[in-house]
C-alpha cells in the first residue's frame, strides 16, 4: 500500500467514522450492545440480594457455620441431631398435612424446613416427622454453571442477534445510506480508487463496530463478575481461565464483525432493501447446523462457534431439532476456523471490490 | 496524453428510458456551454464525462483518460454537480478540506488549497460554518470550490450560476473566463441562454438525448439553411438603403428598426450580401455598423430546438 493510498484510506475512515458513531439513525445499535450488558448487570443485583439474604440468615445462626458443616446433614436424621449439629434454625417454615387413613380417618403428618446458611451457601433441610427427608444444598458460586450462561448469552444473544444486526446497520449504510442521503458523489468525484474507497469505508465500520461490540463484551464480563467476591474473582479469572475465555470472547467479536461486517457491505451495495438480504442471512446463519458439510464453510456462525471456549451442554430428554442448534457437532479448528472467518470475509469484500467499481451515482432511481 | 474530450458513439440508456443517443464529440479547450431543455441529457453527458454513470455504449476519453479510472482522471477533473446534497455534519472548510484529503493531499497541502479555493469562491466568513446551514447560493458556491480546490484542467460544471445573486454570477462567470483563458476545459451547462451566449467559446445544443449541434455559435448559425441570417445595418437613411438593397437578389426581407435608424434584413447568402453592401456604401449612404442580429445562441436555439423551458 502506497503513502498515498494510506492517507485516502484514514481520509475516508475520518469521515465515516463520524458519521458511524454519532448517527442518530445508528442509536440503536448502543442499545442492542448494551442489552447483555444490562442483563448481566441485572443478574448480578438480583445475585447480590440472594448473597446479603444469605448472609442474613448465617448473622441470624446460632452457630458460626461452614461449608463442612452443611455438608454433614444427611437423610434420615432425627430434628435434635441437626439442631446439635447446626444449632437452632434462624429460619423454619412448618405445615401440617392431612392425609386420608384408614377407615375413613385422616392421618397428620408434620412438614419442617429448616433453613442455615455458612454466609455464602444455603442449605434448605425438608423434615417429615421430626426426620430428615430432603437436602438441598444452594452454592452461591458455581463457576461451572455460570460459564455456561456466559456463554448461552454470548452465543444465543450476542453474536446471532446483536452483532449480527449492529453489522447490519453500520455495514449497510456504508454505501446505501450514502445513496438514500444523496451524497455518495462526494466520494464518487475524488481521484480516489473506488476499492481504496471502499477499503476506507469497510475498516471505518469494523472500527466503530469493534469498539462497540468488544468494550460491550468487556462490560459484559465485568458485570458478570460483579456478585463474585474477590476470592472467587481471582478463582473465576485465573484458575478456571475466566481471563482467557474474555480475551478469546474479545477475539470472537472482532471476528464476528469481520464477517457480518463484509457480508453486510456486499449486501448493501447488491439490495436496494437491506431487509431481504437480512432476512436470507439470518435464516442461512440459523440453518447452519442442518445445512450439508460443504456449504456450512459458507456461514460465518459455523467457524465462531468453533471458537467460543465454552461448550453449551444438551440437557436430556431436548428435543432432537433444538440440540443440533445448541451443539456444535461439527467443530473445526481453532486456526482453520479464523482461516475460515477471513477467507468468507475476503471473498465478500472482493465482491464489493467489483461491485462498488461498477457502482452508478443515479440517485432518482433509487 | 490527447488534448481533447472525446464521445465516441456513446449511448446512455437508464433501463429502456433514453439518456443520450450516439453522441460524438470533441471539445476543445475554452468554454463550452451544454445547452437544452430539462431532460434533453446535458446532466446525463456531464455524469457520463466524470465516470458517475457509465455508457450503454461507446466510449468517453477525457483527456486521454477513461472515465472509469478515477483515480488519474479526477486529479485533472473538478466537477460540480447539481446533487444538493453533502456529508453531514461538515463545516464548509472542513468539506473542501476532507475533499482534498481523499485525493491523497497532505494535512498542510489541503489546508492551503483549502483556503485558496474558498477565497475563490467569496466564502471565508461562512467558511467555519456547518454546511447545512448555508443558503442555497452558499451551497452552490462551496460546490465550485470543491470542483476548483485542486487546480483542475477540466472544469465541468452542472447549472453553476443557479441559485446565485447576480453580484455573486458576475463573479463566477469571471472566475470560468479565467479558467478558460489558462487553458482550461470549462464545460457548463445552462438554460440561461443569455449567460450561455455572453460565456461560451462554443455551445452543444441537446434535445431528447440528442446532439443537435455543436461548435462555436457562428458556424453552427451558419449550417442553418432553412431560417435566413438576419442582419442589423446601423445607417443615417435606413428607408433609402432598403429601396437600394432590394435592387440584390441575396435579399428576402427587410424592416426598419423600431428606432427609426437601422434596417433588419434577411438574407440567405451573407457573404454575398455583405459584398453588394460594401458597393451601396459607397452610394452615398452613411453605414454605421454592420452586425449579425440571430448569431446567439437564443437564435440558434429557437431554429434548432424550438422555445421550450429556456430562460432569456
Amino acid at each position: 500500500m502506497t503513502r498515498k493510498t494510506w492517507t485516502q484510506v484514514r481520509a475516508v475512515m475520518r469521515l465515516e467514522m463520524k458519521k458511524t458513531f454519532f448517527a442518530k439513525r445508528g442509536l440503536w445499535i448502543y442499545a442492542v450492545a448494551l442489552l447483555p450488558v444490562l442483563l448481566f448487570i441485572v443478574y448480578a443485583a438480583v445475585m447480590a440480594n440472594e448473597q446479603h439474604g444469605t448472609a442474613n440468615i448465617a448473622r441470624r445462626s446460632e452457630k458460626s457455620l461452614t461449608y463442612q458443616d452443611l455438608l454433614a446433614v444427611k437423610p434420615g436424621m432425627t430434628k435434635e441431631e441437626v439442631t446439635t449439629l447446626l444449632g437452632r434454625p434462624p429460619d423454619t417454615f412448618h405445615w401440617i398435612e392431612n392425609r386420608p387413613g384408614e377407615n375413613g380417618s385422616h392421618v397428620s403428618i408434620s412438614h419442617e424446613q429448616y433453613h442455615y446458611s455458612d454466609g455464602q451457601n444455603d442449605l434448605w433441610v425438608g423434615m417429615v416427622d421430626s426426620k430428615v427427608e430432603n437436602i438441598n444444598i444452594h452454592e452461591a458460586f458455581n463457576l461451572g454453571q455460570d460459564a455456561v450462561m456466559f456463554a448461552g448469552v454470548f452465543q444465543f444473544f450476542f453474536l446471532r442477534l446483536a452483532i449480527f444486526f449492529g453489522c447490519l446497520g453500520i455495514f449497510m449504510n456504508l454505501f446505501r445510506g450514502e445513496i438514500l442521503d444523496r451524497s455518495l458523489h462526494f466520494y464518487f468525484l475524488s481521484p480516489i480508487r473506488r476499492d481504496v474507497l471502499m477499503a476506507g469505508k469497510f475498516l471505518a465500520g469494523l472500527l466503530a463496530t469493534c469498539v462497540i461490540f468488544v468494550a460491550s463484551e468487556m462490560l459484559q464480563t465485568l458485570a458478570f463478575l460483579w456478585h463474585f467476591s474477590p476470592s472467587t474473582r481471582d478463582l473465576y479469572l485465573y484458575h478456571n481461565h475466566g481471563l482467557e475465555h474474555a480475551f478469546i470472547y474479545a477475539g470472537v467479536t472482532v471476528l464476528a464483525c469481520i464477517g457480518y461486517g463484509a457480508f453486510f457491505l456486499v449486501a448493501g451495495m447488491l439490495f436496494k432493501n437491506p431487509i431481504l438480504p437480512a432476512a436470507a442471512i439470518l435464516i442461512w446463519e440459523g440453518i447452519n447446523p442442518f445445512l450439508p458439510a460443504i456449504l456450512k464453510q459458507f456461514s460465518v456462525i459455523y467457524y465462531l462457534k468453533s471458537l467460543c471456549p465454552v461448550d453449551i451442554p444438551v440437557s436430556p430428554g431436548t428435543p432432537a431439532f433444538f440440540a443440533l442448534l445448541v451443539s456444535n457437532s461439527d467443530p473445526i479448528s481453532a486456526p482453520l476456523a479464523v482461516i475460515g472467518v477471513i477467507v468468507v470475509a475476503s471473498v465478500a469484500l472482493v465482491v464489493s471490490g467489483l461491485q462498488v467499481r461498477r457502482l452508478e451515482i443515479n440517485y432518482t432511481t433509487e | 496524453m490527447s488534448d481533447r474530450i472525446t464521445f465516441e458513439d456513446v449511448s446512455k440508456f437508464y433501463g429502456e428510458i433514453l439518456g443520450v443517443n450516439r453522441v460524438n464529440l470533441s471539445i476543445p479547450p475554452g468554454i463550452t456551454s451544454l445547452v437544452g431543455p430539462n431532460g434533453s441529457g446535458k446532466t446525463t453527458l456531464m455524469n457520463l464525462m466524470t465516470g458517475l454513470v457509465r455508457p450503454s455504449r461507446g466510449q468517453i476519453r477525457v483527456l486521454g483518460f477513461k472515465t472509469d479510472d478515477p483515480e488519474n482522471m479526477f486529479k485533472i477533473v473538478g466537477y460540480s454537480t447539481q446533487f444538493d446534497a453533502f456529508p453531514k455534519g461538515l463545516t464548509g472548510y472542513q468539506f473542501i478540506y476532507s475533499y482534498l484529503c481523499l485525493s491523497g493531499e497532505g494535512s498542510e497541502n489541503a489546508e492551503r488549497l483549502a483556503r485558496q479555493a474558498i477565497e475563490r469562491v467569496n466564502l471565508v466568513e461562512a467558511s467555519s460554518r456547518s454546511v447545512a446551514s448555508y443558503s442555497k447560493g452558499m451551497r452552490q458556491r462551496i460546490r465550485l470550490a470543491q470542483a476548483l480546490a485542486h487546480n483542475p484542467k477540466v472544469l465541468v460544471l452542472d447549472e453553476p450560476l443557479n441559485g446565485l445573486d447576480p453580484l455573486a454570477r458576475s463573479e463566477m462567470i469571471a472566475l470560468f473566463r479565467a479558467a478558460a483563458a489558462q487553458g482550461c476545459y470549462v464545460i457548463i451547462s445552462s438554460h440561461i441562454l443569455h449567460e450561455v451566449d455572453v460565456i461560451s467559446d462554443q455551445v452543444i445544443l441537446l434535445s431528447n438525448g440528442y446532439v443537435v449541434a455543436e461548435g462555436q455559435i457562428q458556424s453552427v448559425r451558419s449550417e442553418i439553411q432553412e431560417h435566413p441570417t438576419q442582419i442589423l445595418i446601423r445607417c443615417d437613411r435606413p428607408r433609402a438603403l432598403a429601396a437600394k438593397l432590394f435592387e440584390s437578389e441575396y435579399m428576402i426581407e427587410a424592416s426598419v428598426h423600431k428606432d427609426g435608424h437601422g434596417l433588419l434584413v434577411k438574407t440567405r447568402d451573407a457573404d454575398r450580401f455583405y459584398l453588394s453592401l460594401n458597393q451601396l456604401a459607397l452610394d452615398g449612404i452613411e453605414i454605421e455598423s454592420i452586425a449579425p442580429a440571430d448569431d446567439d445562441v437564443l437564435s440558434v436555439y429557437e431554429y434548432l430546438i424550438g422555445n421550450e423551458e429556456v430562460v432569456r
